[in-house]
C-alpha cells in the first residue's frame, strides 16, 4: 500500500535531482514495472486493508487543504478570474465551518477495498505507461531542462495522489485529494503558459471547484444528519438525508467526469502537452467520476435518484458523441468521445445492480487502455509529423503506417468484437434489457446506448477516412521510423488491450463469445496474403476523366445554435435536478 | 443439415437475388434476366482480368464477404441476436475501411454513405432484438423461434423493421449506398473481376441477413415466417419501383423520426 503512494513521490524527487537525460527513462520504467507488479499483487489478494490516520497527519491534511484553497484564491486574484475568487472564498468558508463541526475518531480514514484495488490496476498500469512515454515526448518540447524534469515529477506525484484518492474513506480526505487533482489539472493545463493555456487552465480550475463545493456541502449534510464524514458509515445508514448527501457527491462526479454542460474544461485541456491529456483526461483522473458513482451505487439502486443519474449519464453519451461530429482537432474528438464514454460508465454504475456495476468497471479498464493508446498516438503525430487536426491527416497512412496502425487499432478496440469495450456494451444491452420490465425508465439508457454507439462508430471511422486513402501501391510505402520511447508504450498498451480482452472472454466462460474473435483472426491473416497479390495488375482509381487529383471532403455534422442551446440548457437542468431529487427523497 | 444450409448460403442468397430481378422485371412489364443470372455473372467475372488498386483494399472485400458469411452462419445456428448484429457491424466496418483505403472520391463518398446507413439501421435492429427479448425472454434465436408469433405483439417494431429493410438490400428510396447515377456504385466502383465477385456475393448474404429478421416475427410457425418474408419481399420491390431515392441525410431523419418512434412506442406498450 505504502509503495503505491510513496514510490512515485520518491521517484519524482529523483527526476528533479538528476539532469534530464536517459536516466529518466530508467526511473520511469522501473516505477512502471514496480507499480504494476504491486497493483497486481494487491488485486490478487483478498484482504481489505484499513488505516487510521494519526492526529498529526489529520492536522497536516487540514493545513494542506487551507494552503491549497488559499493558493487557488491567490491564483484567482493574480489572473483576475471572478469565478475562481468567488468559488475559492466559498470553499474556504465552508471548509472552515465543516472542519469545526467535523467529528473526530470513528472508522478508518483509509480503506482499500476491491474497487480500490481495481482502480490501482488502471491507475498504475496505464498511468505508469503514460509517464514512461512522456519522457520521450518532453525531450522535444521547447522548454528548459528543469521544467521538463518538473513535468515528469508532476505526473509521478499525480500518480500517488490518484492512488490515495481511490482508497479515501473520509469525505474530507477525499475532498483534499479531489482538490489536489484539480490543482494538478490546473498546473498541467497551463504548463505552456501562453494566453490560451492560462485561460483554459482557469476554466478547468473554476469548473472543478464547483465539484469541490458540492463535496463540502455533502460533508456538511452528512455531519448534520449522521455525525460522520466516512463513506462506509454513511452508506450503511438509512433515511432520506443519505440520498441527499449522495446526490451532492454524485454532482461532483458529474463535474469531474466532464459531463455536459461541464465538458468545456476537458476540451480546453487539449492545449496541454499530450501526456497530460492522456493522463488526466482519458486514463486516470476523469475515472474518479465513475469510481465515485460506483462507490455510492449500493444506496442508489432502484431509487429515483439512481434512475435520474443513469438517464443523465446515458444522455451525455449520446449528446457528446453527436457534438464530437462537428470537431476537427483530433484531440478534441478524442476528448468528446471520452466525455461520452464516461457518461455511459456513470449510467451503468448508477443502475446499481451487481452486473451493471461490473460492466461499468470493465468499461473503465478497457476505455483507459484504448484512450491512452489513442492519445499517445496523437502525441506521436504531433511531435513527429506536426499534424493536429484531421484535415491535415489525409493520406497519413502512407507516411506514418505504424502510427496510423496504432490509431486504427485503438478505434477498432473501441467499437468491434472481440475487444473489451464492445463486450461491455453488448453485455450492457443484455443486462439492461432484463431490467426493463421493473424499471421502464431504463429504456432511455438502452436507446442512448445503441444510438450513441452508432454515432461513435460514425465518428471514429470518419476520422479513419482521413488517415487512410492511400494511393495505389505502385509507389513504395515509406518506412516509418518510430523511436523506442514512443513505440514501447504504444506496444505495451496494445498488448494490454488484447490480453485483457482475451482474459475477459475466458472469465465469461461463454463459448459463443470466443467465437466472436474468429473474424478477427481473418483480418490478422490478411497481411500475410498481401505478398500473394503480386500477380494482379494495378490500376489508378476512377476519377471520372478529371486530370487533377481531388479528394472527397470529410463530413461534419454541426448542430444549429438553437439545438446547442437546448442541449446545454437541458443538461444544466438535469444537473440541478440531481440536487433537487436528492432533497425530495 | 444446418451446416449444409450454411455452406449453401451464398447460393441461396443468389437465387433470391435472381428471383428479385425477375420479379422487378415483371413489375415493369419487361422480360428481365433469367433466374440464374447472378451465377452467369459470377462465371463472367471470374473470367475477367482482375485489376486492383492495392492489396489491402482488395483483401478487405474478401474479409467482408467471409465475416458476413460467418454472420449468416451464426443466424442459421440460432445464436444470440445481439452478437449477430455486432458481427454484421464488423463486416460493414471492413467494407467501409476498404472504401476509405483508396484515394478515390466515389469510393469515399460511398463509404461515407455506408457509415450513415449503419448509423440509421443499427439502433433499430437492436431495438427489434430488445423487443424479441421482452416477449420471449431471450436473445437466442433458437429460443425466439419457439415463441408463438410476434407480429401481433410487436406490430410497430415490425413496421420499423420494414422501414430499414430497403436500406440493407439497397432499394429505393434508400439505395443511397451505391446510387449508380450519383456516385457510380460507391465502394463497388474500385473493384473488378474476382474481387468484385466477392462484393457481389456479399449482397446475396445481406438479403439473407435482413430477411431472417423478418422471418423471426413468425415465431414457431415457419409458415407464418415465410409468408411474412414473401410479403415484405413483394412490398419492398413494389416500393422500389414506385419511389425515387431520398437524400442521404433525409434517410437518417426518416429512420430516426419514424422507425425509432415506432420502435419506442411499441416497446413502451409492451412494458407498461
Amino acid at each position: 500500500m505504502l509503495t503505491l503512494i510513496l514510490l512515485p513521490i520518491i521517484a519524482s524527487v529523483f527526476t528533479l535531482l538528476l539532469p534530464f537525460k536517459r536516466v529518466h527513462y530508467f526511473i520511469t520504467a522501473s516505477v512502471l514495472v514496480t507499480l504494476t507488479l504491486v497493483a497486481f499483487s494487491f488485486y490478487s489478494s483478498t484482504e481489505i486493508v484499513t488505516f487510521h490516520l494519526s492526529h498529526s497527519m489529520s492536522f497536516l491534511i487540514v493545513a494542506a487543504d487551507v494552503i491549497l484553497l488559499l493558493y487557488f484564491l491567490y491564483q484567482g486574484i493574480k489572473f483576475r478570474s471572478a469565478n475562481v475568487i468567488f468559488l475559492s472564498a466559498v470553499q474556504l468558508l465552508l471548509y472552515g465551518y465543516v472542519e469545526s463541526i467535523a467529528p473526530t475518531g470513528g472508522p478508518a480514514e483509509i480503506v482499500v477495498d476491491n474497487l480500490s484495488k481495481f482502480m490501482f490496476l488502471i491507475i498504475n498500469g496505464v498511468g505508469g505507461i503514460i509517464v514512461l512515454y512522456s519522457v520521450r515526448y518532453m525531450r522535444d518540447e521547447p522548454v528548459s531542462a528543469t521544467k521538463k524534469s518538473l513535468f515528469i515529477a508532476g505526473l509521478l506525484l499525480f500518480l500517488s495522489i490518484m492512488n490515495l484518492i481511490v482508497c479515501a474513506n473520509s469525505i474530507l480526505l477525499f475532498f483534499l485529494l479531489f482538490e489536489m487533482t484539480t490543482l494538478a489539472s490546473y498546473l498541467l493545463i497551463s504548463f505552456r503558459n501562453d494566453t490560451l493555456s492560462r485561460a483554459n487552465g482557469l476554466k478547468a480550475l473554476w469548473m472543478n471547484q464547483i465539484g469541490g463545493v458540492v463535496i463540502l456541502l455533502g460533508a456538511l449534510v452528512a455531519i448534520e444528519g449522521y455525525g460522520t464524514v466516512m463513506f462506509d458509515t454513511l452508506l450503511k445508514s438509512s433515511g432520506g438525508m443519505v440520498l441527499f448527501t449522495v446526490a451532492l457527491l454524485a454532482m461532483s462526479a458529474l463535474v469531474k467526469g466532464a459531463a455536459l454542460p461541464f465538458e468545456g474544461w476537458l476540451l480546453g485541456a487539449m492545449v496541454a502537452p499530450t501526456p497530460v491529456s492522456a493522463m488526466l483526461h482519458s486514463a486516470t483522473m476523469v475515472k474518479i467520476a465513475p469510481y465515485l458513482i460506483l462507490k455510492l451505487a449500493p444506496v442508489l439502486g432502484a431509487t429515483l435518484l439512481g434512475s435520474l443519474l443513469s438517464v443523465t449519464g446515458a444522455l451525455v453519451f449520446v449528446a457528446a458523441s453527436y457534438l464530437a461530429l462537428s470537431r476537427f482537432v483530433f484531440k478534441e474528438i478524442l476528448g468528446y468521445s471520452t466525455v461520452a464514454l464516461l457518461g455511459l460508465m456513470m449510467a451503468l454504475a448508477a443502475i446499481g445492480t451487481k452486473e451493471s456495476m461490473t460492466l461499468a468497471m470493465v468499461l473503465m479498464l478497457f476505455h483507459a487502455l484504448s484512450k491512452a493508446l489513442l492519445f499517445l498516438a496523437a502525441g506521436v503525430l504531433e511531435k513527429q509529423y506536426h499534424v493536429k487536426n484531421i484535415e491535415e491527416m489525409k493520406g497519413l497512412v502512407h507516411r506514418a503506417p505504424k502510427t496510423v496502425g496504432f490509431i486504427l487499432f485503438g478505434f477498432i478496440s473501441l467499437t468491434l468484437p472481440p475487444f473489451g469495450l464492445f463486450m461491455g456494451k453488448l453485455l450492457a444491452i443484455t443486462s439492461i434489457s432484463s431490467l426493463l420490465r421493473e424499471r421502464p425508465a431504463l429504456l432511455i439508457v438502452v436507446l442512448s446506448l445503441v444510438i450513441g454507439s452508432a454515432l461513435l462508430v460514425l465518428l471514429y471511422f470518419k476520422v479513419s477516412s482521413a488517415l487512410l486513402s492511400a494511393p495505389s501501391d505502385i509507389l513504395p510505402t515509406q518506412k516509418e521510423h518510430l523511436p523506442y520511447g514512443f513505440s514501447i508504450p504504444l506496444i505495451l498498451l496494445a498488448f494490454y488491450s488484447i490480453a485483457t480482452a482475451a482474459g475477459f472472454i475466458i472469465i465469461q466462460g461463454d463459448l459463443f463469445i470466443a467465437w466472436l474473435a474468429l473474424p478477427l483472426l481473418l483480418v490478422i491473416l490478411l497481411p500475410s496474403m498481401v505478398q500473394k497479390m503480386e500477380r494482379y495488375d494495378r490500376i489508378q482509381p476512377y476519377h471520372c476523366g478529371e486530370k487533377e487529383l481531388f479528394d472527397a471532403a470529410l463530413v461534419y455534422y454541426e448542430p444549429s445554435i438553437r439545438v446547442r442551446q437546448i442541449i446545454y440548457g437541458g443538461f444544466g437542468m438535469l444537473f440541478v435536478a440531481v440536487a433537487f431529487i436528492g432533497v425530495l427523497s | 443439415m444446418t451446416w449444409i444450409w450454411i455452406v449453401l448460403a451464398p447460393l441461396l442468397g443468389g437465387l433470391i437475388y435472381g428471383g428479385e430481378r425477375v420479379l422487378r422485371a415483371r413489375m415493369q412489364r419487361r422480360q428481365g434476366p433469367p433466374l440464374l443470372q447472378p451465377f452467369y455473372d459470377m462465371f463472367k467475372l471470374l473470367d475477367k482480368r482482375t485489376l486492383i488498386l492495392h492489396a489491402p483494399h482488395a483483401l478487405l472485400a474478401v474479409a467482408h464477404f467471409f465475416v458476413l458469411w460467418f454472420t449468416v452462419a451464426a443466424i442459421f445456428l440460432g445464436w444470440n441476436l445481439i452478437y449477430i448484429i455486432f458481427l454484421h457491424l464488423f463486416a460493414q466496418i471492413l467494407l467501409i475501411l476498404a472504401g476509405y483505403s483508396v484515394r478515390s472520391v466515389y469510393s469515399h463518398l460511398g463509404a461515407n454513405r455506408e457509415l450513415l446507413m449503419v448509423v440509421a439501421y443499427e439502433p433499430v435492429l437492436i431495438l427489434v432484438a430488445v423487443g424479441f427479448y421482452l416477449i420471449s425472454g431471450s436473445f437466442e434465436i433458437t429460443t425466439i423461434l419457439q415463441g408463438d408469433g410476434y407480429w401481433h405483439q410487436l406490430p410497430l417494431l415490425f413496421v420499423a423493421l420494414l422501414i430499414i429493410v430497403p436500406i440493407k438490400v439497397k432499394k429505393s428510396p434508400f439505395d443511397i449506398g451505391e446510387a449508380h447515377q450519383e456516385i457510380v456504385g460507391g465502394i463497388e466502383i474500385e473493384y473488378s473481376g474476382v474481387f468484385y465477385e466477392f462484393l457481389y456475393m456479399s449482397r446475396f448474404l445481406e438479403y439473407l441477413f435482413i430477411y431472417s429478421f423478418v422471418f423471426l416475427f413468425g415465431g414457431e410457425s415457419y409458415w407464418l415466417g415465410a409468408v411474412l418474408v414473401a410479403g415484405v419481399f413483394l412490398l419492398v420491390n413494389l416500393v422500389d419501383n414506385a419511389t425515387a431515392r431520398v437524400h442521404a441525410a433525409d434517410m437518417v431523419k426518416i429512420v430516426y423520426g419514424f422507425a425509432m418512434s415506432f420502435a419506442i412506442i411499441n416497446i413502451l406498450g409492451v412494458l407498461l
